[in-house]
């Protein structure tokens, strides 16, 4: 079974709307929109309303940042371990402490691990985190999002971009998605209906597989050697009896031996852990869930020993762009529009890390809008300094020492792990030349049942659990803004159900069940299943400290 | 028509309770605030109100700490024209503290109406509205569910049990609402950003001495292990004797 | 030595059952107090069942009467409340926290001067003063409160304070009040229609899940929850209103109501954690459900294993019987 025979194409007549085109309530007009208040976003924000500050000839700049969660942090999920060398650049006055992260890394230790038991491997050079700290994303964000403000940022949360406006060739701004609709698509007593937002330059900096990046790279016929590939990431975070002084990662064991991937778990303090597994979707077996698996490594009794006595107090899923070098865009700018962070497929693989390289775009991506204002030309051209930028970069040489070790991992994990330790010794000169890879959904699967997963409500949690502790509280009367193919056979809506870690899909009667609501934003159905669209602002998962 | 509405930032409902250290308060790590959800209602209805009666003014008077200022912000991107921020690091658990500090501000102000949520959904004390009303010897009617104003005269409807009270009351008067009064609206993106230029004012908080002291909060009693009375229905004359001589609800 | 008023309440002219609860909380407190119980009811004429303070322990019981007092009269009943409260230097006044309560206690309290601590589940004197218990954060934690004004002016959760008998001499008197009812005029109460008791209010509620198997056979549920004597009402888990068989307003649970009744029937309901939320504060929770394992069980204060088409109509008739007697 190949996934993306099932894969409706991206509506790209919905993604793309000529400026001026009907079906806009209210419109606004400002300078700089950044599309979603992720660490990219926020960081360009905060950089380019420094630069308007310290020089006075673009004038007083409005910038805007749209965000669709409700609250500024409530949609972003990483582990993490942060290298604070962006936030450094940003904030160069601030003592360490007074940055938004948690505790330094002082300990770390990697385990391959089997059913029952976990070998200490040395630590892999490309995974060594000294000098990086355990950091929660979302603490990040609503951190960035106060500075953004205190320097006159709007910020708007509670409104997704659910088009590009396009005038000719160029990207003029986006419409974000109407509010109170019915089930049946019929406005409610709370319609409101959606925004024109237009500007001089559009910078996407909406995360992983952003759809208005994907629409716009279609539309403007940019691709990259390789198509890009994800990995899904599932993470709980726990109040341990048991405290935890250390940065852990495993690789083998729950993961089947063909799949890409491993466990963190980071103590964001002694007493407070955030775990989580994250696996390559480009996995050989129909009947693999990423949720169960997690579920199943917190029985390992490496994990067992921290998790015992303690109460899990969130749960999320995100993807993560895993495709590196060679999944990057040929170009991430053009007419009035650039495309930052994991949108943009920064993101190393080997070292887990994508936070700093997120930020650091967005600083590049402010420069080059800078100066473009400045010119007072925004075209494809002057905008192309941002790409300059990020390629003469820590960011494009980190990438490209990298760029196989994922990628080699394709072949088994063996075989993979074999390369990669060939890859790190040589610098990424060996093997050099790119290995070629297929989209995730082009990757063929077979059901291969492995046993029921019964969750004990204590360690284990169901999918329903999950969703519940992820905050989510949707409308249970919002429409459906998954688009799935017309005819789903049976085996194909299990597969979908084993895929989206939130219960959204369920295979009942043979036929493929829709449980919209349950969503949370994770995007793994984008790569692999029906087509992700974005629901009215607040919907989704509402992460606290993810 | 000339409207004040009292609101209070609160810890969103789906809130994990905490008990802070000193064991008397919530610990407000990784605590999501928001406008009383309602307190919504109220800024919605003098919205609505002042829409009606083309002209007027809508006042958002709120009692609480600096961050308070996010919540009145709030209100003035749904459409509310100023704000006044009376601050005070911590609210006591005494409404009549925080309806003295309100009264003094709403004093001679002139509003033809003053709007208060029916109750806090943290303290669920449901009486700051009608303490504050008697301070300023104003009619009042608590939980409005229906509202209808004409000539200087207003009729409304409440829940009791059992029924819906009709009580009619002279202006100016002070109302608190209740769910089902409107339909709130979502701030739109201009109100958003106008909401910044808005007035807000931040003044002290006459409290006063407050007349309740917290002793301690504590979480509930854990619920007692549940267990399977039997099988099929053979098992229940078993369950309603347990419903009525144990558990007593029946 | 400090005496209590007690501040009951009467509906066309007859006492609600609430007061009961009311005199027990006064008397346990003045009881502590080392003092008096005196139950004072606001109206336009006599109260039937009034006499029952006396046998839950008030010592003295004052009907006040004025011609704009048979319905509830806000600021004419606050008037006289404080009126007494002030000139029997009472150490502590209680009210239900009834809807009326709730309305009348605060106008009370601003009026003494005094703070009030509201919706009550315990109390107790230490040192003196009057200590109270009140559940906060919609009862996932609990508040001790002292209280150091005098008098202490508290209000009782109604079905708390269970009734207890504690003869007392309930000396009658009915005074009349001077002046009116106040600005505030209550024209009347609409009855609510018989059955469409809301989910969220109902004391007894009893839900459905997908065991019901298809919409037709929640008929079942409407019958058990007619069975309660009109203290029931039907609420539904999100799967089935997903499905359209109930409409949403019924919905317990994930974005559908939080509901906290005495009693929460889950009949076919597996107790996905998304329902679970709604229904967790209820007092008491039975499980009806074939599946031994299914997680509601794990919530459950009662639960039976078995197949619900047989039980249902079982339990139902049983609970006839029982309200019938």
């Amino acid at each position: 079974m190949i996934p993306s025979q099932y894969q409706p194409p991206l509506p790209l007549d919905r993604l793309l709307i000529k400026q001026g085109s009907p079906g806009a309530g209210d419109s606004m007009e400002l300078d700089v929109l950044f599309v979603g208040a992720g660490p990219a976003g926020l960081a360009g924000a905060i950089e380019l309303a420094r630069l308007a500050k310290a020089d006075a000839s673009v004038g007083e700049l409005n910038i805007g940042v749209l965000e669709k969660a409700e609250a500024l942090g409530e949609h972003s999920l990483s582990g993490a371990v942060v290298n604070p060398i962006a936030l450094r650049e940003l904030f160069p006055d601030l003592a360490e402490q007074d940055l938004p992260l948690r505790g330094r890394v002082e300990r770390e230790a990697v385990y391959l691990m089997k059913s029952g038991s976990a070998i200490r491997l040395p630590t892999p050079p490309t995974m060594k985190n000294h000098g990086n700290y355990v950091a929660s994303i979302c603490e990040i964000v609503r951190w960035l999002g106060q500075q953004a403000e205190a320097l006159g940022v709007n910020v708007f949360t509670g409104f997704p971009a659910a088009a590009l406006l396009t005038d000719g060739n160029r990207v003029a701004g986006v419409r974000t998605a109407a509010t109170g609709l019915g089930r049946d698509g019929q406005p409610l007593a709370t319609y409101a209906a959606p925004n024109d937002l237009t500007a001089r330059v559009t910078a996407l900096s909406e995360g992983t597989r952003g759809l208005l990046s994907q629409a716009w790279l279609e539309w403007q016929g940019v691709s990259s050697e390789n198509p890009q590939i994800f990995a899904l990431g599932v993470k709980e975070i726990w109040e341990t009896k048991r405290p935890l002084d250390r940065v852990i990662h495993t690789l083998g064991w729950p993961l089947p031996g063909d799949a890409f991937g491993g466990s963190f778990c980071y103590p964001l303090e002694p007493n407070l852990v955030a775990l989580g597994i994250v696996v390559g979707l480009d996995y050989k077996n129909a009947a693999l869930d990423i949720h169960v698996l997690l579920q199943r490594l917190k029985s390992h009794p490496l994990f067992r020993r921290y998790l015992e006595g303690g109460e899990m107090v969130e749960w999320g899923a995100k993807t993560i762009p895993e495709g590196g070098y060679y999944s990057i865009p040929a170009r991430r700018s053009g007419d009035g529009v650039v495309i930052l962070g994991d949108a943009a497929g920064l993101v190393d693989v080997p070292s887990l890390k994508g936070i700093h390289y997120a930020m650091q775009s967005g600083i590049y991506a402010a420069r080059a809008i800078f100066r473009a204002l400045q010119r007072g030309d925004t075209g494809s051209a002057q905008l192309a300094e941002y790409d300059r930028l990020v390629n003469e970069s820590f960011i494009a040489a980190d990438l490209y020492r990298t760029r196989n070790m994922r990628l080699a991992f394709k072949d088994g994990f063996t075989a993979g792990g074999l390369k990669a330790g060939l890859m790190t010794l040589t610098g990424g000169r060996f093997p050099g030349r790119r290995i070629a890879m297929h989209a995730d959904a082009d990757a063929a699967r077979r059901e291969m049942r492995d046993g029921v997963f019964a969750p004990d409500g204590k360690l284990t949690f169901s999918k329903v659990d999950g969703v519940f502790k992820s905050g989510n509280t949707t409308r249970d009367t919002i429409p459906t803004h998954l688009i799935a193919a017309q005819q789903v056979p049976a085996d194909v809506a299990r597969f979908y159900s084993h895929v989206c870690p939130a219960g959204v899909y369920e295979e009942v009667d043979g036929k493929l069940r829709i449980n919209a609501p349950n969503c949370v934003d994770c995007k793994a159905t984008d790569v692999l299943g029906p087509r992700w669209t974005p629901r009215e602002g607040g919907s989704g998962p509402k992460y606290k400290r993810m | 028509m000339k409207i004040a509405v009292c609101i209070k930032r609160v810890a969103d409902s789906e809130t994990r309770v905490k008990i802070a250290a000193d064991g008397t308060s919530l610990d407000e790590a990784g605590v999501k605030f928001i406008l009383n959800p309602y307190d919504e209602f109220a800024v919605e209805e003098a919205l609505r109100r002042k829409e009606q009666a083309g002209t007027g003014e809508v006042v958002v008077l709120a009692c609480g700490s600096g961050a308070t200022q996010e919540t009145i912000r709030t209100a003035l991107a749904m459409g509310a024209d100023r704000g006044v921020l009376l601050e005070s690091a911590a609210l006591p658990a005494d409404g009549l503290a925080v309806a003295r500090a309100l009264a003094a501000e709403l004093k001679d102000s002139g509003y033809d109406l003053i709007l208060f949520g029916k109750m806090a959904i943290d303290d669920y004390n449901h009486q700051v509205g009608p303490m504050t009303a008697e301070l300023l010897g104003l009619p009042c009617v608590t939980c409005v569910a229906h509202l209808d104003l004409a000539d200087g005269k207003g009729t409304a409807e409440r829940e009791v049990e059992g029924g819906m009270e009709e009580v009619e009351f002279p202006l100016p008067a002070v109302l608190t609402v209740d769910k089902g009064l409107n339909e709130p609206r979502y701030p739109a993106l201009k109100g958003i950003m106008a909401a910044k230029k808005k007035p807000l004012d931040v003044k002290p908080a006459a409290l006063g001495t407050p007349g309740l002291q917290v002793l301690a909060m504590t979480p509930p009693p854990e619920r007692k292990e549940g267990r399977i009375v039997g099988e099929g229905a053979a098992a229940i004359p078993e369950l309603l004797k347990l419903l009525r001589e144990e558990a007593k609800v029946l | 030595m400090s005496h209590v008023l007690a501040v009951l309440e009467q509906r066309d002219g007859t006492l609600r059952k609430v007061s009961h609860e009311v005199v027990t909380g006064a008397r346990r407190l003045a009881d502590a107090l080392g003092g008096e119980v005196h139950a004072l009811v606001c109206t336009a004429g006599p109260v039937a069942g009034v006499d029952a303070a006396s046998r839950f322990g008030a010592d003295k019981v004052t009907t006040v009467t004025n011609d704009a007092f048979g319905p509830y009269a806000p600021e004419g009943y606050a008037r006289v409340a404080a009126e007494r409260a002030k000139g029997g230097g009472y150490g502590a006044v209680v009210f239900a926290a009834s809807a009326q309560g709730k309305d009348l206690a605060p106008r009370v309290a601003a009026k003494l001067g005094v703070p009030l601590a509201g919706d009550i589940t315990d109390l107790s004197v230490d040192g003196g003063a009057v200590v109270v218990t009140r559940p906060v954060y919609a009862g996932k934690a609990l508040l001790k409160v002292k209280v150091t004004a005098t008098p202490a002016v508290v209000s009782l959760r109604p079905n708390v304070f269970t009734p207890v008998e504690r003869p007392k001499s309930g000396a009658a008197e009915t005074v009349a009040a001077s002046g009116d009812g106040g600005r505030v005029v209550v024209k009347g109460i609409k009855a609510a229609a018989a059955g469409t008791i809301d989910v969220a209010e109902a004391p007894i509620v009893v839900s459905g899940g997908r065991g019901l198997k298809e919409p037709g056979n929640f008929r079942l549920l409407e019958e058990l929850a007619q069975a309660f004597g009109g203290r029931a009402a039907v609420g539904a888990s999100r799967a089935v209103v997903d499905e359209g068989w109930r409409p949403h307003g019924d919905q317990v649970g994930q974005t559908g109501k939080t509901v906290s009744p005495s009693l929460y029937i889950a009949v076919g309901i597996s107790g996905a954690v998304q329902h679970l939320a709604g229904m967790r504060t209820a007092k008491v929770i039975v499980a009806i459900n074939k599946d031994k394992d299914a997680p509601i069980f794990k919530v459950a204060d009662y639960g039976v294993v078995g197949d619900l088409f047989e039980i249902v109509p079982v339990l139902t008739s049983e609970v006839r019987r029982l309200t019938s007697a």
